[in-house]
């Protein structure tokens, strides 16, 4: 907080004394109350990315570089285009601090939010996707009440809007215990035509300017400057600060906005969360070179004696602006009339290139649109924390439990079991789309009706590897949320991504952000896949204890594949079939789940990606696929190999016989070998027949290539060949400790 | 012969256009409408369909405040003179709270809102949406509500008159209680009226009426619309 002077009176605002003194340059004036508060908001971290648009310049412009990227980073919306005059948009953002002090209302207005972003593009939202980070669960109740009202937040706004939630992932670790982290993507679809009808911006003067949807309150007031902080004791006094979610309103408004786009008469669209009613009326004069005259009084709000300084900085959910040729002002208001939504027009554009607010005939502001967007921005410091090196130096100890019971540890681990119980509360279905649903494959796949398309999208980060190296962490992110794509068949489009980190003034906490910004750009630019959005987070740091959460760059990857035929899935499918180990298994435990389950331990050297090796792979499976030589696919992920193993067997009661002679050189331990998370592997079931065929495909691709047992109908999983004795793992066990954790944990 | 069926779009459905698209591109030998719930007027229709959805948000109640929406109304007309009145889980509601069939469906036992799918008996095919299914036939169509818990105090009469059209059971067709996702009495999934023409289930046959959306690459939902076709035939012939 800053204390300023505005006419002789002393305010508390939120920008630094420098920030106050551009405001007043900017204006050649002081600014009056209102308008230094929405100067304040519009140039929070939230609203103006002050500290990290530096950083984010280096992500390429993938509207120039790909021909099929119609709209990249910048936009409320990536958009690319798919074929057959089709194209998707998509986006992710966060809602973490609404959620971490109210998580239904919270994880609900964060659903909303993300639907407005995707339908101001002008497509239909078709499916949601949600990443999610609690504390661990056990004996810990509230990581539990977080946990459970989320998905209940999630729940009850997607399913009543219609939008099937086709995927997600979560992660519980201690570091999440008071800044949980709710994600939050959407992707729509529309024909090309549908995505060129009305930009962000009010580009003609003389056109109408229509608030429609719900009422102005004072609830989310300063919600953006509240998400540009850190949590304190005193945050649940900002309760307030947290919008209510209407998912009923909401779905009228998409049905509304969409039909309205159809008439033609509206100009220009933009929808209303963060900064409110300032943020829209700015950003869509600012953006189309273009003033606009709004008067106040024609709001409608929810509550009486509402000033300026409310009404413009309202956060209240689910309202949208039009802007509207006046030709077709009645034809767009009989829409709205038809869904039985409010609208006002408060209105018109002009050339002036000034924001004019009137309240009834007083004028209360009068700021040149562009100002508030020219918000400052920050270099910086960065720092690599110290306590890294003791951390990465930590050896993993000599088990002491047997193979065995160290896996059914692992596979009830609330990070790598079931979650189940999440996804049977989402309508994954709603829209006749979802053809691999929840749970039947490493990513969601849906139908494009009409075409022989399908998009598979998927979205994950590894906060432990990240929290031990950000660089090489995001890296593996990247590398497993493109093979959740890969795995099924589909190849990677397009991503988006959302950084949650701590404090970005604190030296240690911006260094991860910023380690983890190059990691992607380079990851992207060496496979080719556009980086077309993001979202950034920052202040997800405990003031009490003084921790930032674990570093958490979640990515969002959307794919396409044609022809149902060519959509892998993961079960086993054949006893008698070969199981392959794709790729190679380096000794790095570092931040995975054996070290974390077994011996509570954080530390050591996590997995490092080689990106031609991992090009190679990926070259190689695609080859596989196209020679139809796959039956089933999976890539690795937490846990290590026998976990992906086993997570194929369930669906159709098959057994695995595993032979590892061989398969690893004498300078792995045997669990190293076992639970080690490298990077990009996969398990892949294949006809004993085409043997010769695979070896040598992996031969003139460079992939490492193990063949490690047969599918066998007896439900065991049965492990040969390591330094110590064989042992055996059964499946109605694994089962029962894979589907039972979370249950367990909440349904008491 | 030209059957025009409606699909009835009230403020929040969202099954509707997944309807629409299942008469429109799966079934033959029918058209389909998509008709804003104000606007709609039965005259022109041989069957009506309340789809999925939270119509006017659930608030209240699921399903109360569109049943007292002017195409409910419309609808009883058709209802009175045999037309088939069909309502897929929000539908359902609405016909139950609009007392088109007798019972409510209250909220599931979990207290929480179940996306999975489901195994049907066919307890009775002489309805209006379950005519071209054999008696003890079992489909696979999925769920998806939070209040979908079948409750009636008057189950004697129901069973009487054999008005229960639809139970929950295992793939083999047991009735088991592992089969009742939601705590339905009875198992209870699906009812119809003493007519047999009006007909109200909690299950999406829309998501079932493609191999593609299917785990078992079946195809069961289209057999409850070519039930409503055959029907509507019968009562044309």
């Amino acid at each position: 907080m800053t204390k300023v002077d505005v006419n002789g009176k002393e305010v508390d605002v939120e920008m630094n004394s420098d920030e106050f003194e551009k405001v007043k340059n900017l204006l050649e004036r002081d600014p009056n109350i209102t308008e230094l508060g929405m100067f304040d908001v519009m140039w929070s971290e939230h609203c103006s990315y002050k500290s990290s648009r530096p950083k984010l310049r280096m992500f390429e412009d993938a509207e120039k570089n790909y021909d099929y990227v119609l709209a990249g980073p910048g936009q409320d919306a990536g958009v690319i285009d798919i074929g057959d005059g089709y194209a998707l948009a998509f986006r992710i953002e966060s809602h973490n601090h609404p959620s971490a002090i109210e998580p239904y209302h919270g994880a609900a207005t964060g659903i909303g939010g993300i639907i407005r972003d995707i339908l101001c593009m002008g497509g239909r939202p078709i499916a949601l996707l949600d990443p999610l980070r609690f504390g661990r669960l056990k004996d810990n109740p509230h990581s539990q009440w977080l946990f459970k009202y989320v998905v209940k937040g999630i729940a009850d706004y997607g399913n009543c809007t219609g939008i099937p939630t086709i995927g997600g992932e979560v992660e519980f670790d201690n570091s999440f215990e008071s800044n949980c982290l709710v994600n939050v993507a959407c992707i729509g679809l529309g024909t090309i035509e549908d995505f060129k009808h009305a930009p962000s911006r009010a580009y003609n003067p003389g056109d109408y300017v229509i608030l429609m949807g719900g009422s102005t309150g004072r609830d989310g007031i300063h919600g953006v400057t509240f998400a540009s902080r850190t949590l304190t004791e005193m945050s649940e006094a900002d309760r307030p600060a947290v919008q209510i979610g209407d998912p009923f309103t909401k779905k009228m408004i998409i049905e509304a906005t969409l039909e309205a786009l159809k008439t033609g008469y509206v100009r220009g669209l933009k929808d209303l969360g963060g900064g409110g009613l300032t943020c829209a009326t700015s950003e869509l004069t600012g953006d189309g070179n273009t003033g606009a005259k709004v008067d106040l009084k024609k709001v409608f709000t929810r509550e009486p004696g509402m000033n300026s300084y409310d009404v413009m900085l309202s956060e209240s959910q689910e309202r949208m602006a039009f802007i509207v040729k006046p030709e077709g002002l009645n034809i767009v208001l009989d829409v709205f009339r038809k869904y039985e939504l409010n609208f006002a027009v408060i209105g018109r554009t002009d050339e002036s290139k000034v924001l004019k607010v009137y309240d009834g005939d007083d004028p209360v502001v009068s700021i040149p649109a562009k100002a508030l967007s020219e918000s400052p921005t920050f270099k910086r410091k960065e720092k690599r924390p110290s306590y890294l090196d003791e951390l990465l130096a930590q050896k993993t100890p000599q088990p002491s439990l047997q193979f065995e019971d160290i896996i059914y540890r692992l596979i009830a681990s609330e990070n790598i079991c079931s979650k189940e119980w999440v996804y049977r509360q989402y309508d994954h279905e709603v829209g006749v789309r979802s053809v691999v649903k929840c749970g039947e494959g490493d990513s969601g796949i849906l139908r494009i009706i009409g075409t022989d398309k399908f998009i598979a999208a998927s979205v994950g980060a590894n906060s432990k590897h990240c929290f031990l190296d950000p660089y090489e962490g995001a890296k593996g992110g990247l590398v497993e949320v493109c093979g959740n794509i890969i795995a099924n068949g589909a190849k990677p489009m397009a991503m988006v991504n959302c950084c949650n980190f701590g404090n970005p003034e604190i030296p240690e906490s911006f260094w991860y952000f910023s380690k983890a910004v190059e990691s992607m750009n380079d990851f992207c630019r060496t496979m080719r896949i556009p980086i077309v959005g993001g979202n950034v987070s920052f202040y997800n740091e405990d003031e009490v204890k003084k921790t930032a959460i674990k570093a958490t760059p979640i990515i969002m990857i959307v794919g396409l594949l044609e022809g149902e035929e060519n959509i892998i899935t993961l079960p086993f499918k054949n006893a008698g079939d070969d199981i392959f180990l794709v790729g190679e298994t380096t000794s790095e435990l570092g931040g995975s789940e054996y070290h974390s389950v077994i011996y509570n331990l954080e530390g050591g050297i996590p997995p490092k990606v080689d990106e031609a090796k991992i090009k190679n792979i990926w070259d190689f499976l695609f080859e596989l696929y196209r020679n139809k030589l796959i039956k089933a696919n999976h890539d690795v992920n937490k846990g290590g190999f026998i976990i992906t193993i086993a997570e194929m067997c369930f669906k159709n009661k098959l057994g695995a016989n595993l032979d590892l002679t061989n398969c690893f050189d004498g300078k792995l331990r045997d669990d190293e070998f076992l639970f080690s998370e490298s990077n990009g592997r996969f398990i892949i079931e294949t006809d004993p027949k085409d043997y010769g065929e695979i070896m040598n495909l992996a031969n003139s691709y460079g992939v490492a290539l193990k063949k490690i047992g047969v599918l066998i109908p007896q439900p065991e999983i049965i492990i040969r060949g390591l330094k110590k004795k064989d042992f055996r793992l059964t499946l109605p066990k694994l089962k029962e400790n894979f589907d039972s954790t979370i249950p367990n944990l909440m349904e008491i | 012969m030209n059957i025009k069926i409606a699909v009835i779009e009230f403020a929040g459905s969202n099954c509707d256009l997944d309807t629409l698209h299942v008469l429109k591109n799966v079934i033959d030998d029918v058209e389909a409408d998509l008709v804003w719930h104000n606007h709609f007027k039965e005259s022109k229709y041989d069957g009506v369909i309340l789809p999925g959805g939270f119509a006017f948000g659930d608030y209240l109640r699921a399903g109360i405040i569109a049943a007292h929406s002017p195409a409910i109304d419309e609808a009883r007309i058709m209802l009175d003179d045999g037309r088939p009145v069909i309502g897929i889980c929000n539908g359902f509601q609405i016909l139950t709270e609009a007392q088109f069939l007798p019972g409510a469906l209250l909220r599931n036992d979990s207290l929480k809102f179940i996306c999975k799918w489901v195994n049907l008996q066919i307890v009775n095919n002489n309805t209006a949406f379950s005519n071209k299914m054999q008696l003890g036939d079992v489909c696979a169509l999925p769920i998806a509500h939070a209040e979908g818990r079948y409750f009636t105090d008057n189950l004697k009469e129901l069973e009487e008159n054999n008005q229960i059209v639809f139970k929950y059971s295992t793939e083999q067709g047991e009735l088991t209680k592992e089969a009742n996702p939601n705590g339905s009495l009875e198992n209870i999934a699906g009812i119809c009226n003493m007519e047999q023409n009006c007909i109200g289930l909690m299950p999406h046959p829309e998501r079932a009426s493609e191999a593609i959306l299917s785990p078992k690459r079946t195809t069961h939902g289209k057999l409850f619309f070519e039930s409503m076709i055959e029907f509507i035939k019968q009562r044309l012939s």
